[in-house]
């Protein structure tokens, strides 16, 4: 009779659960951004939140202390994207004064002649006809402009999404205590205590996990500053090396793109410092494969540095930091990877670590039930 | 007229006392406490609300930290309410009680229950452990006059047990 019970239960349970998924699969359309909004803004609150409790301890107002540490932040931010900028500018202005447009056309087809000639037999096309280009040209065209207008979309989304997370992340600073007062409010008497254990847990896994995540763009900045200065970058300068390496190590962070992402600067310096040394447009790598402006090295120390990141650095730091098996981890980036593509891969980690402490915390409450 | 918009802005410096800070003025453990560290406490602490006869903990049941009852009565017993139900003590406004869940990850010892409808504040590990990230010294004071009131405890057993030994 009672295993009865217990199958009609679990049935019940059953049908609950799945009709759970078929409401949340409906409307998640719907929710994705907002929630996406708003978990981006509690990863920001929970970098931010001890700085702005430490000043509020001093001048006694939190209001002020959110408005400080905010302005503050985004003065770094604008200090390092306007300085980044302006050394790129020079970058550009030296470029611009010492090529013009004829010598870069002759420095293009003699690049493209050296490196067809470099290749193998079986790799060469025929030349094309002048009717070929002229379609092909038309064809190029008409895909850029309308890359451009959905870059354009892009932009505008990007911007309306960076927007609204810096306001819920400003409300989240302000009132972070107050949201956690009520929510705990909330928790039943009977269940208080563990309740609070377990906010408490998921609280340190996230900011664990911030901690390894902000190890592990540090390690990939340093490595990728060390990489270049050891490559040299053929002439760009500390300043940009550094700032090259920042960006490498904070892009890092997105998984598939960031990487790449992170080589773009590189190349571009080196491509623009380079041009019209015929050094470094025959130059080859290891002396085999053709790396004109030394392209091909910059593309293989960043390989080798994401490799050292992902399958070392990652897995031991982040891993322990949520307390997870380096084997769960690359299952949890998998899974991840697989469901949402890269922003899943974003959030498995953290994801994987909150349902770990809620696991345990249940079969903590179901071993104690008759003392609650 | 005063904007409720600005007032909410600057509320900090409205040094008004609650009546959490009023209570945790009375408690021992925060002797020698600035306005700001009762603010930073406040922020930390629960309010709880239990109604006559409700359980605040059972005996054995996991514990995680310490209450301060802001208004009503608590009594601490052992055994059930109807095997043997053993009073400890009774206490109310301003005192404390499973400290001990500070320290350590035992169950807890004994019963807590409300005998009117009472406020509590909770104050629990992990609250202190947040605290001692964030304000080591407050952290500090807090364990300091903690660790004296359980040395100031532990000295009236022994009294107390000598006495019994001495009777016998």
């Amino acid at each position: 009779m009672r295993d009865q019970k217990n199958y009609i239960q679990l049935i019940y349970r059953i049908i609950i659960g799945l009709i759970l998924v078929w409401f949340l699969s409906t409307i998640w359309p719907y929710i994705s951004n907002v929630i996406l909004m708003l978990v981006f803004a509690f990863l920001f609150t929970t970098i931010l939140l001890s700085s702005v409790d430490n000043l509020e301890r001093k001048i006694n107002n939190r209001g002020v202390s959110v408005l400080l540490v905010v302005i503050l932040l985004l003065g770094s931010i604008g200090g390092f994207l306007g300085s980044f900028i302006s050394q790129i500018s020079k970058q550009a202005i030296d470029f611009s004064k010492r090529v013009d447009k004829e010598t870069l056309t002759i420095e293009f087809a003699n690049l493209v002649e050296k490196f067809t000639s470099s290749l193998p037999s079986f790799l060469k096309t025929g030349q094309s006809s002048n009717e070929d280009f002229a379609s092909k040209l038309a064809e190029f065209t008409q895909t850029v402009l309308g890359s451009l207008a959905s870059m354009a979309g892009a932009v505008g989304n990007f911007m309306f999404l960076a927007t609204m997370i810096f306001i819920f992340t400003i409300i989240l600073l302000a009132e972070y205590h107050v949201f956690r007062k009520s929510l705990v409010s909330m928790i039943p008497n009977k269940y208080f205590e563990i309740g609070l254990k377990l906010i408490f847990n998921i609280e340190k896994s996230v900011s664990s996990y911030l901690k390894g995540q902000f190890l592990s763009a540090s390690s990939v900045a340093a490595m990728s500053i060390a990489g270049l200065i050891i490559l040299n970058l053929a002439g760009a300068n500390l300043t940009l090396i550094i700032f090259i390496g920042i960006i490498a190590g904070l892009s890092n962070l997105i998984p598939l793109i960031g990487p790449f992402v992170g080589m773009v600067p590189a190349i571009l310096i080196s491509f623009m410092n380079n041009i019209g040394n015929d050094a470094s447009t025959a130059h080859m790598l290891f002396g085999v494969l053709p790396s004109p402006f030394f392209i091909f090295d910059i593309i293989l120390m960043f390989l080798i540095v994401q490799q050292i990141e992902g399958n070392l650095i990652t897995p031991t730091l982040v891993g322990k930091s949520v307390g997870l098996h380096p084997m769960l981890v690359m299952i949890s980036l998998l899974v991840g990877g697989t469901l949402l593509g890269p922003l899943g891969m974003l959030f498995a980690v953290p994801a994987s670590g909150i349902i770990k402490v809620i696991f345990k915390e249940i079969a903590f409450v179901r071993q104690n039930a008759q003392y609650l | 007229m005063k904007s409720a918009k600005w007032e909410n802005i600057f509320k900090g410096w409205n040094n008004k006392e609650s009546n959490e800070i009023l209570t945790l003025k009375q408690v021992p453990v925060f002797r020698d406490f600035q306005y700001s560290d009762f603010r930073e406490l406040e922020n930390l602490m629960h309010k709880r609300e239990y109604k006559t006869g409700d359980y605040i903990f059972k005996n054995r049941a996991p514990g995680e930290g310490m209450y301060i009852i802001v208004k009503g009565n608590v009594k601490i017993t052992v055994g059930t309410r109807s095997k043997k139900e053993n009073v400890f003590a009774k206490l109310t406004d301003g005192e404390f009680f499973g400290e001990l869940a500070l320290f350590d990850d035992e169950p807890r010892s004994a019963n807590a229950i409300a005998t009117e409808n009472t406020q509590l504040l909770g104050f629990f590990t992990q609250d202190l452990m947040t605290l001692q990230e964030r304000n080591p010294v407050l952290g500090q004071k807090i364990l300091f006059n903690l660790g004296g009131l359980l040395g100031e405890r532990l000295r009236k057993t022994n009294s107390l047990l000598v006495k019994e030994q001495t009777k016998k």
